[in-house]
């Protein structure tokens, strides 16, 4: 089973992953904070995690180093807003996979998720 | 001259006027003095002249009637020779003293001592009889009345025919028988010396004041006027006033001083202007100082409220970019389940569209809200216009302007930094907005062109707006040159872009008709 975990404050950006990879076969679990997500992955192991940047609780870059710390396994994208690629940039450094920009459409979100884990049979 | 006058104390003029005509006075009256002896000497002379050829004639006319000792005959001649006017009376002395013939009768007879004036002119005095060395002939004598009378004695001296002649006889014995004595009256030539020495006096007079008001004019005009107006001038500068100057009269030392005086006023004034100058400068340095000092403050105000405005807006954009993600995800799952040919696939599609539009104009705000470092690289002309162009184009300050852009085919790369040119761009669509009230045509135009043989993209923002005042060309370049309300314009547009266009080896250029409206050209070295 493809696992992912998505952070993000905001429920519509959580739905809308949802709703796009659910149908495509994907196992998708939805958090709305960074520290919800990192209960979530010390309970569970999923293959990859879908990072909001910012975030009200806890930073996106915050989360990352955590996750990398803990689940090297895991992979990241970070998702951001286009203020924030230098950021996204400096992620990407720091281990995440890939990022994509806010406002995504279903389509780009796929290819980045499609990305992590190969074409889908 | 009035001042000379009434003061002579204070005026060289005057004591040198003073001095003068002094010394004329006393060189006159010694003058006077010597000419009047002179003269009387020179009358006197002629007149012992007339005088002695009259007692001469005298003892010639009596000879004879003395010889035959005819009395009557010689008083006669006597009484003759005393009527013309001036001959106060002519006698005969015997050695004795005694008068024997007299033309005045009643004198003859009487006698006379040795103090009589017949007599002292050999005797010295009356009672040694001594004789003196030299003898005197002529007396002058000044009555009471101030008349002068003239006495001649001649002695009768004996000769052969007075011992032998016939009538009478002397003895031989006495060297001298007698003498006569002529009494001649000088009045007339007193009378004459008067007249002759009132007239002199009057010349004298006339010569003095002559000559001393003719000294007084030349040194007036030499030395008293020249050195007043010095002296003015110098009160004149002391009080403050040096635009006078001192008229130079002559090349002599007051000339010279004149001279010297103006240029020292020349410098002086110099000096002053300078001074004056320096102050101005100062005055207008610190009110642009001032000013300037003003505007930043007003500018890092406005700075300030921008990066303020600008970290708003970020965060607005932001938050705007996650019901996006909604919209754009939930039309794309909304599609799929629709024929794409359909009526709601289309629409879908619009809602899309927009959606992606409205990201657009985020990323737009975005990248101009950051204040991105400058980073060269290779920059789409057309692209950053474009991209421009479709910012401003949805604010509030550009809805009823009209973009018209014109593009040259070709696409310019310039090596730069793309925000910055943007930064460029945008300043002169807000500029042209303003010169327009907001209301009008901003057509952009690219082309290519040469300089120098090195190819450039030049671009040019042409508007309708008010136009640019020919006084205000050379400043509006200049920081903080605005004529926009404060708060509204803060004058760095231009002159920021001067500086980057600059920087990259261009440069702006402007074309402005008053009513008209303005055209800017910049150019940008292309990338070779
Ligand atoms: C021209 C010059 C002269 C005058 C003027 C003259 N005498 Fe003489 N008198 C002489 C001489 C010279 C003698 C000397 C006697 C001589 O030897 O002839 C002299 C002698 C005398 C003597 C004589 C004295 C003596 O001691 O014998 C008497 C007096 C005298 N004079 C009186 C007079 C009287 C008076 C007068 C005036 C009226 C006068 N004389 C005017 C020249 C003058
Ligand atoms: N297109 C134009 N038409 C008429 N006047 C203009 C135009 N462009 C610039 N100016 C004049 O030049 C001045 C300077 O312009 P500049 O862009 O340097 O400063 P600003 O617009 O006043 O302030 P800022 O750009 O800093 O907000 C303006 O105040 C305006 O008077
Ligand atoms: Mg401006």
């Amino acid at each position: 089973m493809k696992k992912i975990l998505v952070v993000d404050d905001e429920a519509i950006v959580r739905t809308s992953c949802d709703r796009t990879l659910t149908p495509e076969g994907y196992d998708v679990t939805l958090t709305a904070s960074g520290k919800e997500g990192i209960a979530c992955l010390e309970k569970e192991t999923f293959a990859l995690v879908l990072l909001d940047l910012k975030m009200p609780d806890m930073d996106g870059m915050e989360v990352l180093s955590k996750i990398k710390e803990n689940w090297p396994e895991t992979k990241v994208v970070m998702v951001t807003g286009y203020s924030t690629v230098d950021t996204a940039v400096q992620a990407l450094r720091v281990g995440a996979y890939n990022f994509i920009e806010k406002p995504f459409t279903p389509d780009t979100l796929l290819k980045a998720v499609q990305e992590v884990f190969g074409p889908s049979d | 001259m009035k001042n000379i006058l009434r003061n002579p104390d204070k005026s060289i003029a005057a004591k040198l006027i003073i001095a003068i005509g002094l010394l004329m006075i006393i060189l006159s009256l010694i003058f006077w003095y010597a000419i009047l002896q002179k003269q009387e000497k020179d009358v006197l002379s002629i007149a012992t002249k007339y005088g002695r050829s009259f007692v001469n004639f005298t003892k010639a006319s009596t000879r004879r009637s003395m010889l035959i000792f005819d009395r009557e005959e010689t008083q006669r001649v006597l009484d003759t020779l005393s009527t013309p006017e001036g001959v106060q009376g002519v006698q005969i002395y015997d050695h004795r003293g005694n008068i024997v013939f007299s033309s005045k009768s009643e004198k003859a007879g009487n006698s006379v001592d040795r103090t009589s004036i017949a007599c002292t002119g050999c005797h010295s005095n009356s009672e040694s009889g001594e004789l003196l060395t030299e003898t005197r002939k002529l007396f002058v004598h000044r009555d009471e009345k101030g008349k002068t009378s003239l006495h001649m004695v001649e002695s009768i001296l004996n000769a052969p025919e007075c011992s032998t002649a016939a009538c009478h006889a002397h003895p031989e014995s006495p060297e001298i028988l007698g003498f006569v004595k002529a009494d001649l009256s000088l009045a007339v030539l007193d009378e004459a010396l008067l007249k002759q020495g009132l007239a002199l006096t009057a010349y004298v007079i006339m010569f003095v004041l002559a000559v001393s008001i003719f000294l007084g004019i030349i040194l007036y005009k030499i030395v008293s006027k020249p050195v007043n107006e010095l002296v003015q001038g110098m009160e004149k500068v002391s009080g403050g006033n040096l635009e006078n100057t001192v008229q130079v009269r002559s090349d002599d030392e007051i000339g010279k001083l004149a001279r010297t005086f103006n240029s020292m006023i020349r410098d002086l004034k110099g000096a002053r202007d300078q001074r004056e100058r320096w102050t101005q400068t100062l005055e207008v340095e610190i009110e642009k100082k001032t000013d300037e000092i003003q505007k930043t403050h007003a500018n890092l105000m406005q700075t300030e409220k921008l990066a303020s405005l600008g970290r708003m807006a970020a965060g607005v954009a932001h938050e705007i970019n996650n019901p996006l993600t909604g919209v754009v995800t939930f039309a794309h799952l909304l599609k799929k389940r629709f024929p794409p040919e359909s009526t709601e696939s289309q629409d879908l599609d619009i809602i899309i569209e927009q959606s992606e539009r409205c990201a657009k104009i985020i990323k737009n705000l975005l990248t101009f809200a950051r204040a991105t470092p400058s980073e060269k690289g290779k920059v789409s002309i057309n692209e950053v216009l474009n991209r421009t162009i479709f910012m401003v184009q949805n604010q509030a300050k550009f809805h009823h302007i009209k973009f018209n852009p014109d593009f040259a085919d070709k696409q310019f790369v310039v090596v730069g930094d793309g925000s910055q040119f943007q930064q460029i761009f945008l300043n002169m669509f807000i500029n042209a907005a303003d010169a327009m009230n907001g209301r009008g045509n901003i057509t952009i135009r690219t082309r290519g062109a040469l300089e120098n043989e090195k190819p450039y993209v030049e671009i040019e923002f042409t508007d309708e707006g008010c136009g640019i005042k020919e006084e205000d060309m050379p400043k509006l370049f200049e920081p903080f040159f605005t004529t926009k309300p404060v708060g509204k314009g803060t004058g760095l547009g231009l002159s920021v872009s001067h500086g980057i266009v600059k920087h990259l080896g261009g440069h702006i250029k402007v074309k402005s008709t008053i009513g008209k409206g303005t055209s800017f050209f910049v150019r940008l070295p292309l990338e070779s």
